[in-house]
């Protein structure tokens, strides 16, 4: 059919860039499609140390990457959950734990069995029901043990902490092995077709030109063809989420990597600290309205465990997304598409559920509208949702020692969020919102973590014998304290298995 | 805390929605904390005729922990594989909308993709030949998938045909073992509290009062709570869906029972084709705006293939839904709830998603306001998905021969509905929202078998080669072929694992 897609152009080459030139490489190959990426060298991309969550598993099998070859070549380490800490209130700290607490038994979730126990004070913390966190707590890792269904080590879920800028070159070679086409140039002009307003072409600074049918937009912050080029405009979420600025910086490793990731809240936004296997990346997060730069790179250089790396790197943005993530030809991944502070490390997670959007709505020249829109719908719920777990740690606090935070119990919650803590409230249910990226469980140890504490539990429950629900919750405990150590350190399973290969910095 | 429990549950009505609520709630509430009454007479009759399923139900069962084969013999129940239509998209025409899934997913792409590029290279299988439920339905087979028949066989679904009245029964002697009371009564007045609204007592014919802290009503269409009492309104959506009456009778069993349901159009509206063991239910549901009732009936009687066991009982109904299902310390299930025709066998799942929704939300004496929300927001959602599900079928008709068809043809419809297909037109695409009960199988079955064939495919199919597609799809129809091959008859089955007892007329089994 004539009408087909034959030439992709994915403007950028940071991250998104380069899983976008992986994934369509690997899944259009034979095809006859062209994709070619253009980058310069001379732009910087902003992969730091990047966290993720378990779902780019999912993304890495489809690539048919081998992961322990990923992880020796990114230098990556394994990922359990993420640390908060002066989160709900100074002094406070939790571990949101990737996977479940517990077992569900008689058709009720686990959790509200312990809601009804922790209420009568007949249980131990809730985080002492979940194999993640202990591990996390003893420096341990294992991969699951899929064969053994009955044991609490299938349970174990993880992600990846890594060199963005190296995932981003391991999926360049995978991507050019797949026959895509990669251009050294700096984009210097847009061509819009004058009836129909789509992207024909882009000249580069040297007088190239390249035509293409459909464009990805990853040019990062600027979306040089979705807002240079087309207006499609950005929705603000400052006043959900404030913080607009961040600053960066590398620093040697002090002690074995430990698997999960950091995020500490400072006195106008938070600090991530993320190990990977050769050195730790560490970013300050912070609102320029209550901190000026050079306190914000302070704090972040005061807070380092090891010795900076390099001069600490500064990142403006504004917290949002772009009112339509597809539009004409063009479709926007990355930070073009939006930016969310990466709290809870879903920049990635958005980049992945992107593209397997875009597999499933693949356009053809007629680029049919209600395909787009469809797009374009799903992902505004999917971005709306991230925003929602990200507001709840901010909302949800105890803390006025500074004005930030003072400003933070002041914002306005979205009505769906709103929704779920007064649920959690009143009896302690959690309920799936169209579109959650995020699990029960999830919701559950941040809305726990951050203080929120319900007041009653499901009547049902009433039914079983409380005996029961204790033996019940108990033999949960124990199964997490054995589990737990039987597994090798964290350093000793990735020495066994994928230990990167030489010093590289 | 414990002063704000609800102790006093008290049911109203004991057809399939009221008894299913009550055995539930009696395997989820202490017998010692929640008393659970029943109020049913039987001077009242029950809507329940032959009754079709969705794989669902057997979720429900399980929950309480009912053996499935003494069900199916206690029910008079057969095995339901999908839905025939005939005479849907035009006359003359028919396809098969089947439980489980049509073929196997390639490199992460629904298989109907590629079967649209199939038939771009001139293959011309239906969508059936993927698909083990038609096929095995086709040849009258059935087996139960089990986690060790291992991979294929498991892409299998099913549910059953039942005998609804059979079923209440079954549900009431569960219920009543677990401490459920049931009262034989009428209620004649409902008193609620002058302050809050509440209901608080009923007063039954023969004087009898009946206290309660919170109360479902499952009265069927009257409401007698819901609306009666509390006003709660009601959302009429006949003109999307515009039939209003039925018409049904169960009639002997000439041959072994299918293992499918049969559901043909006809000039003003449709006809069902139910068979559980030993008998066929069968009902005509129109429009009396296109057909008169007596009309009706006589068309309905003469299209039937066995001889009539009763005389043909007539329904009427308006489709649509409360605008409000949990009100104050009431809440509706079953027809009290809302209606839709039983074109895809959805009622019993409202009855049974009302139930589960009521026990993750189960409330204490204040009714928290919180928690009734989230109740109707998410009743609300179902029966909006099922609604644009059921309107599909009308929609998408090429039939013009009467003024019934015409008008649904050429009807408005959902927004969200016109969404689904305008996608489903493009490419084949579709997308579940959420919860949404049926799912992509369903929906291009029905699309499909209806006469959309989409215009084009997901250009991503195109990663695999024609011949590599081609080859992949002849492999998947043999495999489907040689598996139904290997089943039983339906009708083996049910003698080896459940047969029931033949029935005459039962007295449970008030029309």
């Amino acid at each position: 059919m004539s009408d087909k897609i034959k030439d992709i152009l994915i403007v950028g080459g940071g991250t998104a860039g380069w899983m976008s030139a992986a994934a369509l490489g690997v899944l259009l190959a034979g095809t006859g499609t062209r994709i070619r990426l253009i980058e310069s060298e001379s732009i910087g991309t902003v992969g730091v140390g990047e966290a993720t969550i378990p779902p780019i598993i999912m993304f890495n099998e489809m690539l048919g990457i081998d992961e322990n070859t990923f992880i020796r070549e990114t230098n990556a380490t394994f990922k359990l959950g993420i640390e908060f800490n002066n989160w709900g209130g100074l002094g406070e700290s939790y571990i949101h734990p990737f996977g479940d607490f517990g077992i569900d038994f008689d058709a009720i979730p686990f959790y509200q069995y312990w809601v009804s126990q922790h209420l009568s004070g007949h249980s131990r913390d809730l985080f002492d029901y979940s194999l993640m966190v202990q591990a996390c707590k003893q420096g341990k890792f294992m991969r699951p043990l899929k064969d053994r269904p009955q044991s609490a080590l299938a349970g174990i879920n993880y992600a990846f902490q890594f060199d963005a800028t190296l995932y981003a070159g391991y999926l360049r070679r995978l991507a050019e092995a797949k026959g895509v086409e990669r251009i050294e140039g700096r984009i210097a002009d847009v061509a819009l077709n004058g009836e129909t307003g789509f992207v024909e072409s882009v000249t580069t600074d040297d007088g190239r030109s390249f035509h293409a049918d459909f464009f990805i937009d990853c040019s990062g912050f600027r979306g040089l063809l979705i807002e240079q080029a087309l207006k499609t405009g950005y929705e603000d979420w400052t006043a959900y989420l404030p913080c607009d600025r961040a600053v960066a910086v590398g620093c040697e490793k002090t002690a074995p990597p430990i698997p999960y990731t950091k995020a500490t809240a400072r006195e106008a936004g938070w600090q991530w600290r993320i190990p990977l296997q050769h050195r730790t990346g560490n970013g300050h997060v912070y609102c320029s309205a209550f901190m000026e730069d050079d306190e914000a790179a302070d704090t972040l250089l005061r807070n380092l465990d090891g010795k900076a790396l390099a001069d600490p790197k500064f990142l403006r943005f504004t917290t949002g997304r772009r009112k339509k993530f597809w539009n004409k030809n063009v479709l926007a991944l990355g930070l073009a598409a939006g930016f969310m502070e990466p709290l809870e490390s879903t920049s990635l997670h958005l980049v992945q559920t992107g593209l397997a959007r875009l597999l499933n709505h693949f356009p053809d020249k007629r680029f049919v509208q209600t395909d787009i829109d469809a797009f374009n719908d799903r992902t505004i719920v999917e971005y709306e949702r991230v925003r929602d777990f990200l507001v709840l740690h901010y909302s949800m606090t105890t803390r006025d020692d500074t004005a930030f935070w003072r400003h933070c119990q002041t914002i306005d919650r979205p009505p769906s969020l709103e929704r779920k803590i007064a649920q959690f409230q009143s009896a302690g249910r959690i309920f799936e919102e169209a579109g959650d990226l995020f699990s029960t469980a999830s919701w559950l140890a941040v809305m726990y973590g951050q203080g929120i504490r319900p007041q009653a539990y499901n009547p049902v429950i009433d039914k079983a014998d409380p005996l029961r629900i204790r033996a019940a919750l108990d033999g949960v405990y124990k199964a997490v304290i054995n589990s737990a150590d039987v597994m090798p350190s964290h350093q000793a399973f990735i020495d066994d298995n994928c230990a990167m290969t030489g010093a590289s910095l | 805390m414990s002063n704000a429990r609800v102790s006093k549950v008290v049911i109203v009505g004991g057809g399939t929605a009221g008894w299913m609520t009550a055995a539930a709630l009696s395997r989820f509430c202490s017998k010692s904390d929640v008393s659970i009454t029943l109020v049913e007479s039987e001077a009242i009759g029950t809507v329940g005729v032959g009754e079709a399923t969705i794989p669902q139900l057997a979720k429900f069962n399980a929950m309480l922990g009912i053996d499935e084969d003494a069900f199916v013999k206690a029910t008079q129940a057969t095995f339901k594989l999908g839905i025939e239509f005939v005479d849907w998209g035009q006359i003359g025409t028919h396809y098969f909308h089947p439980f489980g899934v049509h073929g196997v997913d390639l490199e992460g792409i629904d298989f109907h993709q590629y079967w649209v590029k199939a038939r771009s290279l001139g293959e011309d299988h239906p969508l059936e030949s993927y698909s083990l439920n038609a096929k095995a339905a086709r040849a009258g087979k059935f087996i139960r998938p089990k986690a060790e028949h291992g991979g294929f066989l498991n892409r299998m679904a099913y549910a059953f045909h039942f005998d609804a009245v059979l079923y209440a029964a079954f549900l009431r002697d569960y219920a009543e073992a677990r401490g459920v009371t049931r009262l034989e009564g009428i209620v004649s007045n409902v008193h609620q509290n002058p302050d809050t609204g509440f209901l608080t007592t009923l007063t039954l014919q023969d004087g009898r009062e009946l206290e309660g802290d919170l109360f479902i009503d499952c009265t069927g269409f009257r409401g007698v709570l819901i609306e009666g009492a509390l006003k709660a309104g009601y959302e009429d959506w006949s003109h999307y869906l515009p039939v209003n009456r039925a018409v049904a009778v169960t009639t002997e069993a000439g041959e072994p029972p299918l293992p499918f349901t049969r559901a043909t159009a006809y000039e003003a509206g449709w006809q069902w084709r139910i068979p559980p063991q030993h008998r066929i239910g069968n009902g005509y549901v129109y429009s009396d705006q296109y057909i008169d009732p007596d009309q009706a009936e006589r068309d309905f009687v003469s299209r039937l293939d066995g001889a009539l066991l009763k005389d043909p009982k007539h329904l009427r109904f308006m489709t649509g839904r409360r605008k409000t299902f949990w009100d104050k310390n009431c809440v509706a299930i079953g027809l009290s709830a809302g209606f839709m025709e039983p074109l895809e066998s959805t009622s019993i799942h409202l009855i049974q998603s009302g139930i589960s929704k009521l026990i993750a939300l189960f409330p204490d004496k204040s009714m928290p306001k919180v928690e009734r929300d989230e109740y109707n927001r998410l009743l609300s959602t179902d029966f909006a998905h099922i609604r644009d599900f059921l309107i599909l079928h009308y929609k998408a008709t090429g039939r013009q021969d009467t003024p019934f068809w015409a008008y649904v043809q050429n009807m408005d419809i959902p927004d969200t509905l016109q969404q689904k297909l305008d996608l489903l037109k493009s490419s084949g695409r579709f997308f579940k929202h959420d919860s949404e009960l049926f799912d992509v199988t369903s929906w291009i079955a029905v699309a499909v078998g209806q006469g959309i064939v989409p215009a084009s495919y997901n250009r991503m199919v195109e990663g695999l080669s024609d011949r590599n597609i081609c080859e992949s799809l002849a492999n998947m129809r043999g495999l489907v072929d040689k598996t139904v091959a290997a089943m039983p008859s339906h009708e083996a089955f049910i003698a080896r694992y459940c047969a029931a007892q033949p029935v005459r007329m039962q007295k449970a089994e008030i029309e």
